[in-house]
Formats: C-alpha cells, sequence, structure tokens
C-alpha cells in the first residue's frame, strides 16, 4: 500500500471516532444552543431561538451567581493546588528513602475515582461521626455546632480543600521533574555565597521555573473549572447553591429540569472560556518543546 | 553536595548539629503530609471492615468483619453486577481505543497531514471541554435509539475521552523511536505495515502499555458519563457509591466496601504510575 492512502487509511478509525464521540456531539449542542427545547414537554426541540438562550443567560441571576461560585471555586483551588504542591516538591525531591517511599503512597489519592474522594470526604465530614470533622474541630475549637457541608463558605472550603488534596501529589511530581532537570551550577555557586535556602528558591530557582509553572497554572484552572465528580458527590451544590458551580448547574439544568437548549447554551459559553485557556496551553507546551 | 564545604574549623560541629536538626524537620513534615494524603484512604478502607454499627464512628479499635462484603454483593446494592459492568465498560473502551489510538499516534507521529501540527492539537484540546457539553447530545442519540443504560452506550462515550488521551500520548512516544529501524525494514522489502507491526510495535510496547495503564485508570474511574447515561443494569462502580445513599440513611459501610473494589487496581498500579508520571505529563496527555 502506497504511504499516501496509508497514513489516511491510518487514522481513519480514529477520526471515526472522534467524529461520532466529539465533532458531532459538539455541533448537536450547539445546534441546541439555539433551540428552544425542554425535554420534559418535547422529545425533540420545539422551535428555533435564535440567541436568545445566550441573552437570557447572560440576565439570568442564577447563572451569574454559579459564575461567581465558579471563580470562587477556582481561583483558590489553583492557587492553593499549586503553592501546596511546589512545598511538597521540594521536601520531597531527593532520593533518600523516606522520599522515595513517601512519593510512591502519595500517588494513591490521585489514582483515586474523584467520584470516591467526593462520596468518602462527604462520609468524614459528617458532624456525628466524621473523623476529618472531629479533627478540624480539635484544632479550631470555636467552629460552629452545625455540619461542615452545610455552611456555605465553610462548605466551598471543604470542596477547595479535598481538590487540592486530590490534584496537590500530581502536581507535585511534576514540580519534582522540574526541580530535577534544573542546573545545579546556579544554585551551588549562591550556596557557597552564602545564600540562604529560602533566598534561593526564589531568586534563582524560581525565575527557572515559570516556564513549568505557568503550564502548571493553565492545566489546573482548566481542571478546577471542569470539576464537577467531587460536586455532585459531596455537596450536589449546596447548601443552596452555594457550591452550585458551572459545570454543576449545566448539569441539573439539561438533566433535572431537561432544559436542553438553555444548558447547551451554557454549556458553549463555559467551553468558549475553555477553548481559550486550552489554546494558551497549547501554545506553551508546543513553545517549550522547540 | 561537596561544592560547599566548610573551610574554617570552628564551624563543622554545631553546623552539623544544625544540620541534622534541619532534617529532622523536614523529615517529619515528610512524615506528616503522608499521613495526610494517605490516612483517609486508609480510613475508608478500615471502614470496609467494620461492622454496620461501628461504621458511623470513631472507633480506632473494632472487631472487623466480612459481612459488609456480602451485603454489598447482596440485594439491593449488586456489587457483583455493577463490578462486572465496570470491568466489561473498562476493557470494551481499551480493546477499542488502544489499537485504534496506536495506529492513528503512529500516522501522526510519521507522516505529514494538511494543517501541520493541526489536527493532533485540535485531539488534545478537546479534553478541555466540560464533559457536559458532550454529554447532552450523547444522551439524546442514545435516547433515541433506546441505548440509555447500556454498556455499548458507555463504551462509545469513554471512547470520546480515551481515544484523544492514548493518541495524544503513543504519539509522544513515536515521536521519541528512532526511525531508523523502521527505513531499515522498509530497504529489506518489508511493507510500511509491516515495518509498523513487527519493528515499530514491539520496541513502543512500554510506551502503548503506559497509555494503556493511564486510558484504565481514566476509564475505571469515570462517573459523570456513566452518571448521566446509565439508570439501573449497565450501572458501574463509581455510580454504585450513590446507591449507598438511602432513604434509610447512608450505609458507609457499604460505600467503603465498593471503594475498596474501586481503589484495588490503583494499589496495584500506583508503584508504575509514578514511574511512568513525569513522562505522561511531558507529553501533555493528562486529563
Amino acid at each position: 500500500m502506497k504511504d499516501r492512502y496509508l497514513k489516511y487509511a491510518l487514522l481513519a478509525p480514529a477520526l471515526l471516532v472522534c467524529a461520532a464521540t466529539l465533532f458531532y456531539p459538539l455541533l448537536q449542542s450547539l445546534i441546541y444552543s439555539t433551540q428552544d427545547w425542554n425535554l420534559g414537554r418535547s422529545p425533540a426541540p420545539e422551535g428555533f431561538a435564535g440567541l436568545a438562550n445566550y441573552a437570557a443567560l447572560l440576565a439570568d441571576p442564577d447563572f451569574l451567581g454559579s459564575a461567581k461560585v465558579t471563580l470562587l471555586f477556582t481561583l483558590p483551588s489553583v492557587l492553593l493546588t499549586i503553592v501546596v504542591a511546589m512545598a511538597m516538591a521540594l521536601l520531597l525531591a531527593d532520593n533518600g528513602r523516606l522520599q522515595v517511599n513517601a512519593r510512591t503512597l502519595l500517588v494513591i489519592p490521585f489514582a483515586m475515582s474523584p467520584a470516591l474522594i467526593g462520596i468518602s470526604w462527604r462520609f468524614m465530614l459528617n458532624p456525628e461521626f466524621g473523623v476529618a470533622d472531629a479533627v478540624a474541630r480539635w484544632f479550631v475549637p470555636g467552629l460552629d455546632a452545625a455540619p461542615i457541608l452545610s455552611d456555605p463558605v465553610l462548605a466551598m472550603a471543604a470542596l477547595i480543600a479535598v481538590d487540592v488534596w486530590h490534584w496537590a501529589p500530581y502536581f507535585m511530581l511534576t514540580f519534582i521533574g522540574a526541580l530535577a532537570a534544573l542546573p545545579r551550577d546556579t544554585v551551588d555557586a549562591a550556596q557557597v555565597d552564602g545564600a540562604g535556602k529560602i533566598r534561593i528558591f526564589f531568586e534563582i530557582m524560581l525565575p527557572q521555573l515559570w516556564p513549568v509553572l505557568t503550564i502548571a497554572i493553565l492545566l489546573k484552572t482548566i481542571f478546577s473549572l471542569k470539576m464537577l465528580d467531587q460536586v455532585v458527590t459531596m455537596t450536589a451544590g449546596g447548601p443552596g447553591v452555594a457550591t452550585d458551580t458551572l459545570p454543576h448547574m449545566i448539569y441539573t439544568t439539561a438533566f433535572r429540569f431537561y432544559d436542553l437548549g438553555y444548558a447547551s447554551a451554557m454549556a458553549w459559553l463555559l467551553a468558549i472560556v475553555m477553548m481559550g485557556l486550552a489554546m494558551l496551553y497549547s501554545r506553551f507546551v508546543m513553545g517549550g518543546s522547540k | 553536595m561537596t561544592a560547599h564545604v566548610d573551610l574554617s574549623l570552628a564551624a563543622p560541629l554545631t553546623k552539623a548539629r544544625r544540620r541534622r536538626g534541619q532534617h529532622g524537620l523536614r523529615n517529619a513534615a515528610i512524615v506528616l503530609i503522608t499521613v495526610v494524603w494517605v490516612l483517609p484512604v486508609l480510613w475508608i478502607m478500615a471502614t470496609a471492615f467494620k461492622p454496620p454499627s461501628e461504621a458511623a464512628g470513631l472507633a480506632l479499635w473494632f472487631a472487623p468483619t466480612l459481612a459488609n462484603l456480602f451485603a454489598s454483593f447482596d440485594v439491593p446494592y449488586l456489587l457483583g453486577s455493577r463490578l462486572l459492568n465496570s470491568v466489561l465498560v473498562t476493557a470494551g473502551t481499551l480493546a477499542i481505543a488502544i489499537p485504534v489510538s496506536t495506529a492513528a499516534a503512529y500516522a501522526f507521529s510519521r507522516f505529514r497531514f494538511p494543517g501541520g501540527s493541526a489536527a493532533p492539537l485540535v485531539l488534545l484540546a478537546t479534553q478541555f471541554l466540560p464533559p457536559v457539553i458532550i454529554v447532552i447530545p450523547l444522551f439524546v442519540v442514545f435516547r433515541n435509539l433506546g441505548m440509555l443504560d447500556t454498556r455499548l452506550a458507555l463504551v462509545i462515550a469513554n471512547l470520546s475521552f480515551v481515544v484523544p488521551y492514548a493518541t495524544w500520548m503513543i504519539k509522544g512516544f513515536f515521536d521519541a523511536l528512532p526511525v531508523d529501524m523502521e527505513e531499515a525494514a522498509q530497504i529489506d522489502g518489508a511493507s510500511r505495515l509491516m515495518a509498523l507491526w513487527s519493528v515499530v510495535v514491539p520496541v513502543a510496547v512500554p510506551g502503548i502499555a503506559t497509555a494503556a495503564i493511564f486510558s484504565f485508570v481514566v476509564s475505571w474511574n469515570e462517573f459523570f458519563y456513566a452518571l448521566v447515561l446509565t439508570r439501573d443494569h449497565a450501572i458501574t462502580l463509581p455510580v454504585a457509591l450513590m446507591s449507598a445513599r438511602t432513604e434509610q440513611g447512608d450505609a458507609w459501610e457499604i460505600m467503603a466496601t465498593m471503594g475498596l473494589f474501586i481503589i484495588a487496581p490503583m494499589l496495584v498500579i500506583s508503584r508504575f504510575v509514578q514511574r511512568y508520571f513525569v513522562a505522561g505529563l511531558v507529553s501533555g496527555a493528562v486529563r
């Protein structure tokens, strides 16, 4: 077989899969987003709505509130994950026996199913018998007696903390890789000059780590924006709408209220933001590998 | 580390003592971190073996029981059928995704396509979309075809993220392989396809296996598509967790038992995962 045909033959199955499971659904949800369609009322779209769904969204206080909740989750979760992961990486970068064993153990939470993580933490945060709840109250004696997950602020804090717990080991491993790739000579020279560890980190290592950090921050922002499993299993968006992030609101709009047109419009607005971030990300990744 | 040997004679003793103190502090921090990250997992695993009366409690000592295991496999939790669904859906997904992705990865790695590197990048970018945007049309299609709550529907849905993910990852491994061997094989008269099968694939097996393991992890742990597309028959383990939340209250020991089955394969491969983790990230293939 000629290479010219072979290359398309090799690609064809993957292209077929992607066309059926990605490109077609994407196009279809874009079409739905311009339709009036509640699945509870009608099994097929109920008519063309133009941009009415999008216009309604921008004036919908629930949607804007959910967007705010999403930001309130995303910003701290990204920042804390990166900071905690970097601190862990600095502690665990050496190849001592303790470090190597700790690294192996720390991978386990990352490989855990996000749904299991969410439901497990809901269990452990139960005020009557939850172990995490007991520990939290031991450290913060003045904590309100009410369940942590039924307090709007604490529920969000718990969701963020669990997300950091989930992702920090992963970014730790990437940072350890980046730290190992740093040239030793500048650090050694600074040590000879008597610079302290903290100064060496901020003035010599951090500037060289910026490319990796930028990619990590972009990646974690994308992950935070699409995080959904833990919201469903841990807080279900509650109490009230305190943790009702955009992916969760889209999910409930589509599959609890069956408003497929409105949900699709919401999904596309979110997707546009994420595509922007994804383009930035691929530019950085490509730039780094050239 | 010999670069900063201290040459003054008075300093060494105190300095060594201080360093030992610092190391002690650092080791304590490492242990604390490990405890914070591992203890919750152990707690859940222990809960699976607690009698129901003690599952909702802070007991550190308890008489371990296998009663939860039997209860989980019984009505109404049907862990056996959920487990079978998880195994079949994951196996089906990998059986299709890995060959398809390997072929596509080879094509992207060795041939030029119109648009340059745009096609693999588009593939990567789809991984950053919120899953909910894909699942609404898939739900409608499967509903119209009467395929809701089937394992096949779930396999198809899982392919939407496993194929791009595995393709991008395997492409990274092919990119790192020298082309010399294939060219040598072709000079010997083998066709390109033969060269791929008999020369490239055997060398790339570690890379393909790594991609398969990562694909296994994301597919095994997948929750959202299964939540939307299944009701009863095709429910997989992560969704089955939700069934431990009943009207009569939460059966946490059942939840923990199901969790045990979700975690078990991860424990087996976690050592392997760590070794290839950074390799996986370098190729950008992380969901």
